[in-house]
């Protein structure tokens, strides 16, 4: 079982990851805070989103599977206890809050659609990818 | 001849085929035309791009729109010339190819891409998947008819009055209906790209060339082309603004930078930033 990401190894990639942000969003580093909406914030689209993946995978040095956020969140969870016909279920919604807590939890919607998931999407989510990738890349002690 | 692979395509013959690798192919320029736009000449390396990736995921998806974050420029090609066009993946799934390539003319450099990447989306949305499969098998074998295209689709965006130094703006009016859009694409017919991009090149050359920095007549070209962005897909009929603007440059400098955006009903299209000098390319 992985362990939450801390806040240390958050601060450590946040500088990378806000200036790769920028690059990719044409916004200035200082819009790019840790909790802001990317796609209702900083008018980020689908094309961004792969936009950034990239970039982040090149500064990093990392592999950011499609999809992998999505698969973060859910956790210890299956996919049938995580969705269930592209809604998110009440235990996949509880554990949603928990993945993304630099979220507002007044942005959780129930019910929530599992595509509407990237709007929930900040600066933080990102860093708290490149953090397990590079995890995921380090060997096994 | 019919318009689907012909108005727009621009791979006749692959002659090295590694799906989700590398390929390499050729397209002869026919005579009869006027002129090839350099956005066309990477757009054939796009092509050469997709087939190879489409081929890679057994033609689920296709890459539609495109990210390109740097693009050089070396010179221009002229009619009769045959590219030879060059790819290698750097990373392909069902959702995403990641390429650079290049094309070249008799050995002398064209282009170079880096950093490309298209998102993956169902090919049965924009064209029949077993007619792709069939034309990429004509391509890796005996290759398409050679010189199959007709003309060369320019479009042009008529100029707009502004009241700021430095910018250039445009309205781009996109045809209704026209050869290429049989191509691009049969089911779902989208301006490409690389046309949108050749009439923002146009546009900022008008600017470039009243700007009074380099001697009347120089032949003003872009040389380097990067964080080229394609956020959404144009119809056929639709209206779209073009902007133009010249970034901050030194009077020293000999290349001028501009930003380059187009949208539509108040949504971006495209963005990217161009880098223009006198110098010829042809």
């Amino acid at each position: 079982m992985t362990t939450a990401v801390t806040q240390d190894e958050i601060d450590a990639v946040f500088p990378i990851v806000s200036a790769t942000m920028a690059d990719a969003l044409g916004c200035d580093v200082e819009d790019i805070q840790p909790d802001v909406s990317l796609i209702e914030g900083l008018d980020a689209e689908s094309i961004d989103f792969l936009d950034m993946v990239f970039r982040l995978e090149r500064a990093f040095k990392i592999k950011i599977p499609r999809g992998k956020v999505v698969e973060n969140a859910r956790g210890t969870l299956t996919e049938a206890e995580f969705e269930h016909k592209g809604i998110v279920t009440d235990i996949g919604l509880a554990q949603l809050r928990a993945y993304l807590s630099e979220v507002p939890a007044d942005r959780f919607k129930s019910p929530m659609k599992v595509a509407n998931i990237p709007r929930l999407f900040t600066p933080e989510t990102f860093c708290k990818l490149v953090v397990q990738a590079q995890r995921d890349a380090k060997p096994a002690a | 001849m019919t318009d689907h692979f012909s108005a727009f395509s621009f791979v006749d013959r692959i002659s090295v085929f590694e799906p989700g690798v590398r390929a390499r192919g050729t397209f002869a320029i026919p005579l009869d035309i006027e002129a090839f736009p350099v956005s066309l000449v990477s757009e054939a390396v796009g092509q050469l791009a997709a087939w190879t990736a489409m081929a890679h995921i057994g033609f689920r998806g296709r890459p539609v729109a495109a990210l390109a974050l740097e693009t050089r420029l070396t010179r221009g090609v002229i009619p009769g010339q045959t590219l030879d066009l060059v790819v290698e993946i750097d990373d392909c799934d069902d959702d995403a190819v990641a390429y650079h390539g290049h094309a070249r003319v008799a050995g002398a450099p064209v282009i170079e891409v880096r950093d490309c990447l298209g998102p993956m989306l169902p090919v049965a949305e924009f064209d029949d998947p077993v007619a792709m499969a069939a034309q990429l098998e004509l391509l890796t074998g005996d290759g398409a008819v050679p010189r199959r295209l007709r003309a060369v689709p320019a479009l042009r965006a008529q100029r707009r009055a502004t009241q700021s130094p430095g910018v250039v703006e445009g309205l781009l009016e996109v045809p209704a209906a026209a050869p290429f859009f049989r191509d691009h694409f049969p089911r779902r017919p989208v301006l490409p790209a690389a046309l949108l991009f050749d009439a923002q090149l146009a546009l900022a050359g008008e600017l470039l060339t009243e700007c009074g920095r380099w001697p009347a007549g120089a032949p003003i070209v872009p040389q380097r082309v990067t964080r080229f962005k394609l956020r959404a897909f144009t119809p056929p009929g639709a209206t779209m603004q073009l902007r133009a603007e010249i970034l901050q440059n030194k009077a020293s400098d000999d290349m001028i930078s501009m930003e380059l955006s187009a949208s539509a009903e108040g949504k971006p299209v495209a963005t990217a930033r161009a880098e223009f000098s006198p110098r010829s390319v042809a």
